[in-house]
């Protein structure tokens, strides 16, 4: 054998050992968010993309593009909030906002009449998503832990050192994220998301839990619950409501987000994993499932429309078609080819505890397929306006009707 | 303090008056470092071309910010504005993609660091291709000392994205891997 045979023999060999080697190798695991994914070019391009990391200037943001009902007028009210994500109004008026990890703070917004003041409350926290305003303390929820910062309106410049809770929340970062809010029944609503995109799940995970405000009694109200962020009570009834985000990589149109109607507290499974959207059973671990043995959606949101915030309309400002209509911040999609969502939809509540009809409110955040803008959340103010969170552009909106 | 000596030394520090032509200002202030054209020269110091804008961005804003670790860059991000942060990645994106070295790769580690790629699912986010794309970074032909140090940072939890997600994935893989990834992502042969 001539040296350079013998090499190539040798490299061949070492190859072949090294690659023998990767295959005994299980697999790692893709990313949360991947598995499931089809591995063809289209689908491999698809991933979720974060908040710009810089807010959009004022005269910069797509006012101008937005579409509304007759009588409605949108103007930005705050500006220059990085990843701003849920609202919350104090009783003095201060709006709170919270962020995800792009920005990881929780910001105080006080209104000194015409001009928005923007304080940082609290920072370097891990995606606090869910923040709730009750009787004058703020509660702030990341997926591991639920703090409360007593007096906030009083100390906005020199927040209180929160006390904590609640710290045995699981922490993952998949649909660990949190949005919270406390019930007519005085409990605090907290989900803990699946912490995948599909996967079997145990007692820990894929719920909505209401416990005391001190965090003690935890208990489950509703399961089968993919990842919900955001929530509301129906003042008539004190039902909760809630959107949830339903299974990625199905197809493009299918499955669609949910609205869906508590009302057998601790009773009901919506599903997860084992049917999404009421009347389809997963590929996977739907066999041996029916649908007919969960909760029903109260109305389908449309696929990969990723709803988030809602609140039911209660101010007196707007139209009176819209008393106890929910509105619903759809953030858009990010795994679907033609772009579905970045609008504000309104779902009117029947008599039967479902839902009578879905009308667009606010679109336009579309254009050439681009977002121009991603509502996160809505908060109906005090004066019946309804604020709008933009995570992308960093930016609140406020829509009035009228003069 | 390392990399702040080298950045000291290399950088030819100019006033950053009102020029908003963000490419020449990317000649002036990153290319003795990160290479005129992107592609890098000095140890340590990575390679920019190709890089998507989304992920130069999202990398400035963390040095501004104090969130990522490295002494010279932090003291740049420091002084930038938000159109400051807009314009240098968006000259970022401009530039071409970085070639492959002109060394000869070692057909062992390339077959090595193939496997363990493939087995870590890195194509998952960074594409088949490894070019990324928004807000993940590319890694084709970027320079091998800087990805064995940065794969390095993640697996030690000494450097962290916004969330844990890399930290997460480079959990299983060995220190004789991360050699042998970064010298396949750093010669990658063209498919």
């Amino acid at each position: 054998m001539k040296a350079s045979q013998k090499l190539f023999a040798v490299t061949a060999l070492a190859l072949a050992a090294a690659l023998s080697w990767a295959q005994q190798q299980p697999p790692a695991e893709e990313p949360f968010w991947a598995k499931g994914r089809p591995k063809t070019d289209t689908a491999m391009k698809m991933a979720p993309v974060p908040a710009f990391p810089i807010p959009t200037a004022a005269d910069k943001l797509p006012v101008a593009k937005m579409k509304l009902p007759p009588g409605f007028k949108a103007e930005v009210w705050a500006s220059n909030i990085l990843d701003a994500r849920g609202l919350r109004q104090g009783d003095q008026g201060t709006v709170f906002v919270s962020s995800l990890f792009v920005a990881g703070k929780v910001y105080a917004v006080v209104d000194k009449g015409g001009t928005r003041e923007i304080k940082t409350i609290a920072e370097k926290l891990m995606l606090p998503n869910g923040i709730e305003y009750h009787k004058g303390s703020l509660y702030v929820a990341t997926p591991k832990e639920i703090t409360r910062y007593d007096n906030i309106e009083a100390n906005l410049d020199k927040p209180p050192t929160p006390v904590m809770i609640y710290d045995k929340l699981p922490g993952d970062v998949p649909h660990g994220w949190k949005f919270i809010k406390v019930g007519p029944d005085g409990k605090l609503y907290v989900p803990v998301g699946a912490p995948c995109n599909i996967c079997e799940v145990s007692d820990t995970h894929a719920k909505i839990m209401r416990m005391n405000l001190d965090g003690t009694n935890v208990e489950t109200v509703a399961r089968g619950v993919r990842n919900t962020v955001g929530f509301d009570f129906d003042p008539k009834t004190g039902h909760l409501w809630f959107t949830d985000n339903q299974r990625d990589w199905l197809s493009e149109d299918l499955p669609n987000d949910e609205l869906n109607h508590l009302t057998q507290p601790g009773n009901q499974h919506f599903g997860y994993p084992y049917c999404h959207q009421g009347n389809f059973a997963d590929p996977e671990f739907g066999w041996g499932k029916s649908c007919d043995d969960y909760a029903k959606p109260a109305v389908l949101l449309g696929p990969h429309t990723a709803p988030l915030g809602m609140r039911f309309y209660t101010g007196k400002m707007f139209p009176a078609k819209y008393q106890g209509a929910i509105f619903i911040a759809r953030h858009g999609s990010w795994n679907r080819t033609k772009k579905t969502g970045s609008d504000i939809v309104v779902a009117w509540p029947d008599a039967k505890g479902g839902v009578s009809r879905v009308e667009p409110f606010l679109t336009g955040l579309i254009e050439n397929n681009e977002y121009l803008g991603r509502p996160a959340d809505v908060l109906v103010m005090k004066d019946g306006s309804l604020l709008v969170s933009d995570d992308h552009n960093g930016a609140i909106y406020r829509i009035s009707y009228g003069r | 303090m390392k990399s702040l000596g080298a950045w000291l030394v290399c950088a030819a520090v100019f006033p950053a008056a009102a020029q908003t032509n963000y490419s020449e200002r990317y000649a002036q202030q990153c290319a003795a470092c990160h290479g005129p054209a992107g592609n890098s020269e000095l140890a340590m110091t990575p390679s920019l071309g190709g890089q998507p804008s989304f992920y130069a961005i999202t990398q400035l804003f963390l040095f501004r910010q104090g969130r990522r670790d490295n002494e010279a860059m932090v003291a740049v991000a420091k002084g930038m504005s938000d159109d400051d942060l807009r314009g240098y990645s968006e000259a970022i994106a401009k530039l071409p993609p970085s070639a492959a070295p002109a060394s000869a790769p070692d057909v062992q580690r390339l077959a090595r660091g193939r496997a363990t790629a493939q087995r870590h699912q890195c194509g998952a986010c960074h594409g088949g291709d490894f070019a990324g794309g928004q807000q993940v970074a590319r890694l084709a032909h970027q320079r091998e000392d800087y990805l064995a140090h940065t794969l390095r940072g993640f697996k030690s939890g000494k450097r962290i994205g916004y969330t844990n997600a890399m930290n997460e994935a480079m959990a299983g893989v060995s220190a004789g891997e991360i050699e042998d990834l970064a010298h396949y992502l750093a010669h990658l042969p063209s498919r």
